[in-house]
């Protein structure tokens, strides 16, 4: 005991400067190497994973119990919303089998090589970024499910961001608002090629358009698939705003209440066999969502 | 009072209680709560325990836990590694020299020293975040999630409160 007292009194007056200057070590060597920090963090929440599941399982819980009462309050009017969009998508479902048919028929004709199919990896939100500093949310579904580094994360309404840090069990999603996101989109219909940038607000920008471009408010954006990760076609948001030359994205996913989230994987890019991804039965691409 | 057996100079499991209240605080914190925008503004909780342990038993949380909280903080919400431990690290070390004028004071007191450390971090945080990132992070959202972690605190403190008369001997 006696011995340990200068030791003690060491670490008491030089402990606090000790690990101050080893945190400012931190974020420089972070900032300056990235590797063995990203190691760092894919190992630790591959340990909290099952913690933070547990944990955030009646959290989840509570929050859908909330959500049952808040839909129950307004079913009479969600019901007559849901009746007139129901007759607009049967015509819609319509149009789109006769696309459809014809399309297929079209690419027979035209010996059209099919865009690689894709799979997908499910997996739940278990931790949020907290702060300023990030957006990315942590899933519980990582290496062992076949989740890999740049793959697209998305739900049903569109893309959410891209698989950034990897464990065994656990992966953390860069969401397509942070301040490090770059997306290759391309607009719809025109299809001129650009980047959405995040810029850590909710609605990231569209930067890298080409001069003298057409673009306006309520174009939809889709992943252009440059770049060979993302299947091509991902429906990513629509153009919510144009003000002194910075476009603004409305994301399609509501990126604030994500909950399940799928991860696209495009069968590494498509150099694997065609009979190595599992093909959905219908001739229409897995890779289309919403 | 099992936990008077605990004396000061030597070690126990008890001296471990802090820590884990810190940890536990720190976990809250990344929690998917599904609150819209709640992510960029989620309050500093592990910030108000760091803040209530180094008034009432500092010596329970020396800076080596204060500091694997940070770093846990770190790791669980994905920003830059080290800004969250630096950032505990230098608020225990502004609270510290003032303990004494918080520590037999009303609550009201010590809330109020809570929103001026609280100010200080995060106006701190919003700096080095805009410093590493080489652009001005969103000042509003700072701003709120200043007002978060103040209103926070009582429900951060009770609890602290309750688990330190449970288990903390008295000084």
């Amino acid at each position: 005991m006696r011995l340990a007292v200068p030791i003690k009194v060491v670490g008491q007056r030089f402990g606090l400067p000790i690990l101050v200057l080893a945190s400012v070590a931190m974020i420089v060597l972070g900032k300056a190497d990235t590797l063995l920090f990203e190691r760092m963090r894919s190992g630790f929440a591959d340990s909290a994973a099952p913690v933070l599941r547990i944990i955030s399982e009646p959290v989840a819980a509570i929050d859908s119990v909330v959500g049952d009462f808040r839909d129950l309050f307004a079913l009479r009017s969600e019901n007559a919303r849901l009746r007139v969009d129901n007759e607009r998508l049967l015509r819609w479902q319509q149009v789109a089998q006769g696309l459809e048919v014809e399309n297929g028929r079209l690419r027979e004709l035209l010996k059209l090589t099919p865009d690689p199919s894709a799979s997908f990896v499910t997996g739940r939100v278990i931790a949020n970024s907290g702060g300023a500093f990030v957006r990315s949310v942590l899933i519980d579904a990582g290496n062992g499910a076949g989740v890999v580094r740049g793959q697209a994360a998305i739900t049903g309404e569109g893309l959410v961001g891209r698989v950034t840090e990897v464990g065994e069990r656990a992966a953390r999603i860069l969401l397509v608002t942070d301040l490090n996101s770059r997306i290759p989109v391309a607009v719809d219909g025109s299809r001129e090629r650009a980047v959405l940038a995040g810029d850590n607000s909710d609605e990231p920008r569209l930067v890298y358009l080409p001069p003298r471009s057409a673009l306006k408010v309520g174009d939809r954006l889709v992943t252009s698939g440059n770049g060979g990760i993302f299947p091509p076609g991902l429906p990513v948001g629509v153009v919510s705003g144009i003000t002194d030359g910075i476009i603004r994205v409305q994301p399609y996913a509501e990126l604030s209440r994500l909950d399940f989230l799928r991860i696209v994987d495009y069968g590494l890019n498509g150099v694997l066999p065609q009979a190595v991804a599992p093909r959905p039965p219908k001739p229409a691409r897995g890779g289309r969502a919403g | 009072m099992r936990a008077m057996v605990a004396r000061r100079s030597e070690w126990s499991p008890v001296r471990l209680v802090p820590t884990v209240t810190l940890v536990i605080l720190a976990v809250l914190t990344v929690l998917p709560l599904h609150v819209p925008d709640y992510a960029s503004v989620a309050p500093l909780l592990a910030l108000a325990g760091v803040y209530y342990w180094t008034i009432y038993r500092p010596d329970f949380a020396p800076p080596l836990a204060v500091f694997a909280c940070g770093i846990v903080l770190d790791l669980l919400d994905g920003g830059p590694l080290g800004v969250g431990a630096l950032l505990l690290l230098l608020a225990r070390a502004a609270v510290l020299p003032q303990r004494r004028f918080f520590v037999n004071r009303l609550f009201p007191f010590v809330w109020m020293g809570f929103t001026m450390i609280a100010a200080g971090a995060i106006l701190f945080l919003w700096l080095l975040g805009s410093g590493i990132e080489g652009a001005w992070l969103d000042l509003r959202a700072a701003m709120l999630q200043w007002v978060l972690t103040v209103a926070t605190f009582p429900a951060v403190a009770y609890f602290l409160m309750r688990v330190q008369r449970a288990c903390v001997p008295p000084e």
